[in-house]
Parts: structure tokens; sequence; C-alpha cells
């Protein structure tokens, strides 16, 4: 176990900051816990670091503590509209790696105007709860690898849920799908706990700009709808160009933003 | 209200969303706080929504603020 002591001004004792376990520090002020720090790999291998405290400088104190014990590339999120703890994050070195936007999507489809959307030929929407697993494990899997060949998850939408391993689909009667006889083309995922939240579209990369992410939209935007859910939300990251267009054009707004963070 | 690792603990029901990521918290006892959610949960995406039930842990030194450290399920 490490400690640092250090006046904080706080009080007449000065703030001992002490890693008390690998990963995590703690800011103790008079045997008061005022801050804590923690850092935890994510699913994808990166590290990401969380800091809690009640002072600017106690927050500097536990970043400069972190920073210099754990090795870089570090991650942190925050909300963007989270305006001092943005700039404690830049005082301690880290610049914006990502912006993803949370958006209110409407369901009713003569706001989002995707009553009259119909799938390209050929393929067929099969709604959630009605897919063949095995046919959605298969293109889970397939779509997930051209990700990882290309610009890799750490450009999605966090994934944090924990799953077992190899396996990312935890529910699949959450997911509706695009069906070709032979095959499935893409699908969409939405969780309904209190507030229903469009946790991915994706289609294959060889039948992408078809119009099927926005047919499998429209079905699974019109099942909210028919079930008295007036809106749904989603994340989008900024620089997925397709995904906003598509999201913008159904008449979706954003709301806020996360910052995700690297040094 | 709960004390761990000299951590003030106390539940809470969310009443409004502000902007700037903060959110009052009413708590069991009927006072409010602004409160702001904790790094683990902005790590992991949890959203805090209008009435949503909340663990608030309460700083030593001021007791109208507060942080939002977990959410329950209903």
């Amino acid at each position: 176990m490490n400690t640092k002591p250090y006046t904080s001004g706080l009080g007449d004792n000065a703030v001992v900051i002490t890693r008390v376990a690998d990963r995590q520090w703690h800011a103790l002020d008079d045997d008061l816990v005022v801050g804590r720090g923690h850092a935890e790999h994510r699913a994808d291998g990166r590290l990401f670091v969380v800091i809690d405290a009640w002072h600017d400088v106690i927050f500097d104190r536990l970043a400069e503590a972190m920073t210099a014990a754990l090795s870089a590339p570090l991650y942190t999120v925050v909300d963007e509209a989270d305006v001092e703890l943005t700039a404690g994050w830049r005082r301690a070195g880290f610049t914006i790696r990502r912006r993803e936007w949370e958006y209110v999507v409407p369901t009713d489809p003569q706001v989002t105007g995707l009553e009259m959307v119909v799938p390209p030929s050929g393929v067929t929407i099969v709604s959630a709860g009605q897919a063949d697993e095995n046919l959605l494990r298969a293109v889970d899997r397939a779509i997930r690898e051209e990700v990882e060949a290309t610009v890799g998850w750490q450009s999605m939408a966090a994934e944090v849920i924990p799953r077992p391993e190899g396996d990312t689909i935890v529910d699949p009667t959450k997911y509706a799908v695009a069906a070709a006889p032979d095959r499935y083309l893409g699908l969409v995922r939405v969780v309904r706990v209190k507030r229903p939240r469009i946790g991915l579209v994706a289609v294959r990369a060889d039948e992408q700009r078809r119009g099927i992410a926005r047919a499998l939209l429209a079905d699974a935007l019109g099942t909210l709808h028919r079930s008295a859910c007036a809106t749904a939300w989603a994340e989008v990251d900024e620089s997925n160009r397709a995904a906003t267009a598509l999201f913008d054009g159904i008449g979706a707004r954003p709301m806020s933003s996360n910052l995700e963070l690297v040094r | 209200m709960t004390k761990h690792k000299n951590v003030i603990e106390v539940e809470g029901r969310v009443v409004e969303c502000l902007r700037s990521a903060m959110f009052t918290v009413e708590l069991e006892n009927g006072h409010q706080v602004l409160a702001h959610i904790s790094g683990k949960i902005r790590k992991n995406y949890i959203k805090i929504m209008l009435e949503d039930r909340v663990l608030v842990e309460l700083p030593p030194y001021d007791l109208t603020r507060g942080r939002i450290v977990f959410r329950y399920r209903n």
C-alpha cells in the first residue's frame, strides 16, 4: 500500500492519497474518504479510470497518483455537460478521443416518416422474438468480425454488459432481424427497461446502403409505437456519418453527449 | 442511512433532472440535495431519470451536495 500525504486546505489535517488495491485509490482526510479513484479493464482490453472527489484539488491529486502508476493509454467517459469534471480530466492531460450523442427517437411513423418504408427486394424483417437463434448468432458474429477487421469496436457505442466468452447475444428475443432466404443480413436490438433503448443497429458490410437499417428501425420503432412508447433513445458516435444521417433523417434529436477522453 | 468506510449514504428519489449533469434528489428525511453521478455509474452508461430511486453519498462537510452511487431497479 502506497501513501502520499499532502496538505489539502480542507481541514487541519493533511489529506493522504492511498493506493488501497491494485487499481483503487482513496483520498483520506482524517480517516474520512474524501475522494476515490478506480481503474478497470473493459472487455475490449482498454483501461478506463474514474475519480470521485468533492474538491478539484483532491481530484487532481488522485489523477496524478493514478496516471503515474498506470500505463498509458488510459480512458475515461464524461458527460459533456459536466464542465467541472471534464476540466479536471483535461488538467490531468486527457484529450477528447470521440463524442457520442444521445438521441431521443420518436416512434410515431407519421413523425419518423417510416410509415411506408419496406425492406429491399428479397429481404424480410423478422420482428423481435421470432428470429432463428442460430442464424441470429451467425449474423452477429459476422458483423462483429467485420467491425473488428475495420474500425474496431472501440469506435462503436460502449458495450459494457458482461457476456459469456465468445457470445454477445444475451437475450435473443430482443433482436429483430433482416432476413434473406439463406441468411440474416442485419439486426436491431431494443431493450425495454423503463426507457426503450436502441442498443444496436447493424447490417453486414456487403448489404449496406440498401435501406436495410432503415427497414429494421421502421419495424422496431413501429413495435414500440404500438405498445404506447412515444420515444426511444440511442447513442450515436459523432464520426459515424451513416448512423447520424439515419437518425437525423427520422426526426431524432440529440439531447446530450458523452465524451471519451484518452491520455 | 448507512455509514460505510466513513461515507454517509442515504436513499432518495430523483425529483428533478438539471443541466450540467446534475440532479435534485429528495432524501428519505425529506431534505433535497444537489447531486451528480459517480464515475462508475457514468463509466457503465447507467442512465439516471426522473423518479429513479437512488443511493446518494454525502460529503462529510457539506450535506447539501451529493453523489449518486447506485440506481435501484425499481
